[in-house]
């Protein structure tokens, strides 16, 4: 007999990875167990006791903040990202009954929050001399959205998972070429050409909202009455969360086959649950286009849907302090990292930060930061003797931090090239980093992280729109890997 | 694992955070510093252009020849003061460059705004500068309802609008391209406002003069032309191209010629680039002449190629020549020993009068904000070069 | 009846159907074994392009050829499909492969992700404008230039007949890998139950990587080929190639790969035809509201097996 190993151990089964969703099991016994494993010390008792905390009590947390929000700053433009990041929060609502409730992919939500805003504009703007009241839009506009919504998932009934998707794709595309178009509609090129939605141009010289004599003009007024009209959403899906219909979308959505056999009535429920997503897409739009008095057709294509999908399902489909959370992250760090001071403060705070919060045990994180600090003064001091025009350049933010940058980092007078080069080596670089381990890894990191400074000097933080953009999508790559679930998302959400 | 990134998100929460109040107090000081010796210190433009998305290639440019001019002037120790750019990306989204817009006008370092581009964002967000006095000047915004007078003072751009185009190519067509009553002229639009207005123009007035106009459209995003090509019939003499692209105008010439058909393709100043439209036989309308020719013009181009390879397109350099009258009002304002405020920027700006600028057209603007004397040429490309006719 | 007309539109819709169909085919195989909706597939095929494009430069530049035309194509598919083949692995090594047990919806936020950073990562390193195939003589080769012209006085140009013989070629190809090799024996076993083929002995991680890789492959190769006919590459082409793709799968037959060809000619022919005979306005959405219709009337797709549901 030899020493060595004994028969090999059973592998895993393929739904046994860490942290997977188990297959079969509800969302309740997958939370109780998450409970089970915390384990123990400081941050779990404060997470077993924030759990404790109903959870009503931190949606009224939220809304007394944001209604405090304003009155803290006199930028009119922090309270325009606000009004923004509310309009996601609210699409992403509706997107979470149709997504996270009941289990559609709904790929053509936003053909629901444009028809929302073309219908506003079409009846409070000169086009066809239409000028109601908004108390009266509002309902109308909703109600017509929400009979889209139902019209739309009337013949998709017997359509399952990615070919319900496809189908509203259509439709959501079909949406955007009629608004794109819509300017010279004629029935088979027989009857003259109709004018209804603008075409390119769209529909200027929206009326603002006008709640009963109530003019609402500014900024501020806006994000009020959104705020308001989330608030008063927020309540009513959490309502409908606990209610029986509530409970029917969620066993619809855990397994749609069992909930017919307990007398579920599946086909009603989807029906239902896409005309209440669409209603709320609907008065998501007649918010949108009271503020920005003006819509077009660009404004509802599937870009727009990506970034309320990501906000959805990055805040962890089927909860709603999910959402408020993946909005506020998406939306707040695109409009942040638009800056370059601000992008390059983000950057370095939470690259230290991760680096503090993941490597273990605290010798390697010193080595790591002396090292780097070591090579880049050396790596200056070297080509500054030999090839001058290295750091000639500057560092992108200026005091303190900035001087020191400067002492430590090369700053080639003409960087694209090497830029763009290193760049590439960077994607490189981090990918293989993830194939080591232990010291070996420390000791890459070193290089690594030098060279990721010397891209972000002189390479990313120079083009912050693109920048932003990439960074969204390494976030969303490393949060949705490190969290499948969503950062506050339950641990089970399957798509029927 | 869990825990560790929540530690790293509540870090990273808490550094966007700090940015956003590091922002509130930033704004706050170099308002005190344009108060007094103010033209020792640095001059904030803002710039607002689709850098990144479907229309990045003409947005980036248009940054790309704002931020050419601006290097260039703060490397002159001459001039004074020195300026900045901030950009803002718009995404050709109207709803986006109002956003974008907000934060220009809440930062009391800007002075002037350049773009947005496309006409939809401009009625989109003008409203919101002539509320914060700013002044705003496009390089590319072509709508003809945009100067009629309610922006006055305001809103400026330095390229001429479609009804002047529209009327310059139709003219053109009819006399010396002998389009006659009875043919037919397709002209193909590709969604996009800028492409609709103009097409709109012309195909009204060839209409008037008895012309068939056969209106189609194809979407910007579309690189299939082959199925539009083959609707062209014997009797189409002209196909009228007011593209934002040009490679999409070499491309429909091409397949016309690969499937035989004898249509003259006129290209619209979106199309005004060799590089990429060099299909003989041609015509472009465009509202300068050719850059490349001009000897003067020649060392700026090549030096801007060195500083960011990779092409240009037609609406990039009226922002270069943007940014020269923004630096020299800025400038003016200076020399009369005041500070630059919103307010004298813009009265400043009105008054621009650049005899020569890179386009080889002098700069000068209406009451209303239009270019002074503006006149369209006309090119054939010949031997794959432009030839102005 | 106008059958130049009738001919030209026929021949134009074959062409763009044609890499529609390659690019569905690379998707569709990837749904077929992860049941992952990959949107970053048509960045893969951005990629390729740019790698046809680069080749380009290298061996022409503004003057003349310096290398036989056929040689320089050859080399071109070689290294667009080896490029992006790589790209594919590596997207979902790092990517996806942590993630093959979590909700169906992480990956493809996960693949959103990847398309921003893709996308983004081209224009920051390549720039935002609209390269052109054609930029460099291209126009003067045999390729560009000579057709041949069909009954009815239509032609057919050589660089449409290199793209449909072509996606012809690697579709025969494909089909004799999947049905004929022991590997793809195994990825037909994986697609079907992925659980099975592993206590069956299947490597599942590397039918997977094959999987990934030949996918990619094809959307390399897809990308050369609209380069080819229409000559544009730029960093935002992959977008709107990556929706068709999954469109011309889905109405194929998602999971199923002659259904996704056939996805692929439907859509093309579709475009073609609702341009050349009913309006070019309204093409877009003529198309799709044809496509709706099929899905209605099919709910599984043109060639999908109805899903049982097991109980």
């Amino acid at each position: 007999m030899d020493g060595g190993k004994d028969i090999d151990p059973v592998p895993a089964r393929p739904d046994e990875g860490q942290g997977a969703s188990r297959i079969g099991v509800d969302d309740w016994v997958a939370s109780h167990e998450v409970r089970r494993d915390r384990g123990e010390g400081v941050l779990a008792d404060i997470r077993t006791e924030l759990e404790r905390v109903p959870r009503h009590a931190f949606y009224a947390g939220f809304g007394v903040l944001a209604a405090l929000m304003p009155l803290f700053t006199s930028n009119d433009y922090i309270v325009r990202v606000g009004f923004d990041t509310l309009l996601y929060m609210l699409l992403a609502l509706g997107l979470n009954i149709v997504v996270g409730y009941a289990g559609l992919l709904d790929l053509g939500y936003v053909a629901f929050y444009g028809f929302g805003a073309y219908g506003y504009a079409m009846l409070a703007s000169p086009k066809f001399g239409l000028h109601w009241d908004t108390l009266l839009i509002i309902p109308v506009v909703v109600v017509a959205t929400a009979t889209l919504g139902f019209l739309v998932a009337l013949p998709s009934r017997r359509l399952l998972g990615d070919y319900l998707a496809i189908v509203t794709l259509f439709f959501g595309q079909l949406f955007v070429t009629v608004y794109q178009n819509g300017n010279r509609i004629s029935f088979l090129g027989l009857t003259r050409h109709y004018d209804l939605t603008g075409g390119p141009n769209g529909i200027p010289d929206v009326d603002n909202f006008n709640l009963g004599g109530l003019h609402v003009g500014s900024v501020r007024a806006y994000y009020y009455v959104a705020l308001i009209m989330f608030l008063l959403v927020l309540t009513c899906v959490y309502l409908v969360d606990l209610s029986r219909t509530g409970r029917a979308w969620k066993s619809l959505r855990e397994d749609p086959l069992a909930a017919e056999l307990m007398g579920i009535p599946v086909k009603r429920l989807k029906l239902v649950a896409f005309a209440c997503g669409a209603g709320i897409a609907g008065l998501t739009g007649t918010l949108f286009a009271g503020l920005n008095t003006a819509v077009f057709s660009a404004n509802f294509d599937v870009a727009t849907l990506i970034i309320v999908y990501a906000i959805l399902i990055l805040g962890g489909a089927g909860s709603l302090g999910g959402i408020i959370l993946g909005a506020l992250v998406v939306n707040v760090s695109l409009e942040v990292l638009r800056t370059p001071g601000h992008a390059t403060a983000v950057f370095y705070v939470v690259l230290a930060g991760t680096l503090v919060a993941v490597i273990r045990p605290w010798k390697r994180l010193a080595v790591l930061i002396v090292g780097t600090l070591a090579v880049g003064y050396a790596a200056h001091a070297i080509v500054a003797s030999a090839w001058p025009r290295g750091i000639e350049g500057s560092a992108s933010v200026g005091g303190w931090f900035g001087s020191f940058v400067n002492g430590w980092q090369l700053h080639p007078s003409n960087p694209r090239f090497i830029g763009n080069l290193a760049f590439v080596a960077l994607v490189f670089a981090v990918l293989l980093l993830t194939l080591i381990q232990g010291w070996k890894r420390v000791l890459a990191m070193i290089p690594t992280l030098y060279l990721a400074s010397f891209v972000w000097e002189n390479r990313l933080v120079v083009e912050p729109s693109i920048t932003r953009l990439i960074l969204l999508g390494v976030i969303l790559i490393v949060l949705m890997n490190a969290r499948p679930q969503g950062l506050l998302g339950t641990s089970r959400v399957e798509i029927v | 694992m869990v825990m560790r990134v929540g530690l790293v998100a509540l870090i990273g929460a808490m550094a966007v955070v700090a940015a956003g109040c590091g922002s509130g107090s930033k704004s706050g000081t170099t308002t005190a510093a344009s108060g007094g010796g103010a033209c020792s210190s640095t001059v904030s433009l803002g710039m607002l252009a689709p850098i990144t998305g479907p229309a990045g290639s003409i947005g980036s440019d248009q940054l790309h020849w704002a931020q050419f001019f601006i290097s260039n002037w703060n490397a002159d120790s001459a001039n004074s003061p020195k300026l900045k750019l901030v950009q803002g990306d718009t995404q050709l989204d109207p709803a986006k460059a109002s956003t974008v817009a907000q934060s220009f006008a809440s930062n009391k370092a800007i002075v002037g705004v350049i773009g947005p581009a496309g006409s939809d964002e401009v009625e989109a967000t003008t409203p919101i500068f002539v509320k914060a006095g700013l002044a705003t000047a496009s390089g590319s915004a072509t709508r003809v309802s945009l100067t009629a007078g309610k922006w006055k003072g305001y809103f400026f751009r330095d390229v001429p609008n479609d009804g002047v185009q529209g009327p310059t190519d139709a003219d053109y067509m009819l006399s010396t391209l002998k389009v006659a009553k009875g043919d037919t002229v397709m002209v193909v639009d590709d969604q996009e406002s800028y492409s609709t207005g103009l097409a709109d123009i012309i195909g009204t007035e060839l209409k008037g003069k008895g012309v068939t106009v056969d209106r189609e459209s194809i979407s910007q995003k579309a690189t299939d032309f082959s199925s539009l090509v083959a609707k062209a019939s014997g009797s189409t003499k002209v196909v009228f191209l007011p593209f934002q692209l040009a490679s999409q105008a070499q491309l429909f010439a091409q397949q016309l010629q690969s499937q035989g058909k004898t249509a003259i393709v006129f290209g619209s100043d979106g199309t005004f680039d060799s590089s990429k439209f060099h299909a003989n036989g041609s015509y472009i309308s465009f509202f300068a002449p050719d850059v490349t020719t001009l000897a003067a013009a020649k060392d700026s181009v090549t030096a801007f190629n060195k500083a960011f390879p990779g092409g240009t397109s037609p609406f990039g350099a009226p922002n270069y020549v943007l940014a020269q009258a923004y630096a020299e009002a800025i400038s003016s304002v200076c020399k009369a020993g005041n500070a630059p405020t919103r307010d004298n920027v813009r009265a400043e700006l009105a008054k621009t009068n650049l005899s020569d600028t890179l386009l080889g057209t002098p700069l000068s603007f209406t009451a209303n904000g239009d270019v002074k004397g503006a006149k369209f040429f006309i090119f054939k490309i010949e031997n794959g070069k432009y030839v102005t006719q | 009846m106008n059958w130049n007309l009738f001919v030209t539109e026929l021949v134009a819709g074959i062409t763009h159907g044609s890499v529609y169909a390659l690019i569905a085919l690379g998707f569709s195989m990837v749904y077929g074994i992860l049941k992952l909706l990959n949107f970053a597939h048509g960045d893969i095929y951005m990629i390729g392009a740019f790698i046809g494009y680069g080749l380009i430069t290298v061996f022409g530049g503004p003057a003349q050829m310096h290398v036989n035309v056929i040689l320089l194509l050859t080399l071109m598919f070689l290294c667009a499909m080896l490029g992006g083949g790589l790209v594919g692995v590596m997207v979902e090594r790092f990517a996806y492969r942590r993630l093959r047990n979590a909700p169906r919806i992480a990956p493809l936020i996960t693949a959103l992700g990847v398309s921003f950073f893709l996308e983004n990562g081209a224009q920051l390193v390549l720039g935002a404008q609209f390269q052109s195939y054609d930029s460099f003589s291209w126009s003067n080769t045999p390729i560009a230039l000579r057709h041949f012209t069909l009954p009815a006085h239509a032609n057919v140009s050589y660089a449409q007949i290199i793209v449909v013989v072509g996606t012809v070629v690697l579709m025969i190809a494909l089909t004799l890998f999947v049905q004929r090799t022991q590997t793809g024996k195994a990825m037909r076993a994986t697609a079907f139950d992925r659980e099975a083929a592993a206590m069956m002995g299947i490597d599942v991680d590397r039918v997977i990587v094959v999987t990934f890789f030949i996918g990619s492959a094809l959307a390399g190769a897809a990308g050369v080929f609209n380069c080819l006919a229409y000559q544009q590459v730029w960093p935002y082409m992959g977008f709107q190639a990556g929706l068709f793709a999954f469109t011309a799968a889905v109405v194929g037959g998602i999971g199923n790969l002659p259904g996704a060809v056939l996805g692929g000619l439907l859509i093309g022919l579709a475009e073609s035809f609702a341009t050349g005979y009913l309006s070019s306005t309204f093409q877009q959405a003529i198309v799709f509201a044809l496509l709706i219709a099929v899905m209605l009337v099919r709910p599984s797709g043109l060639l999908g097996r109805a899903a049982v549901q097991k109980v």
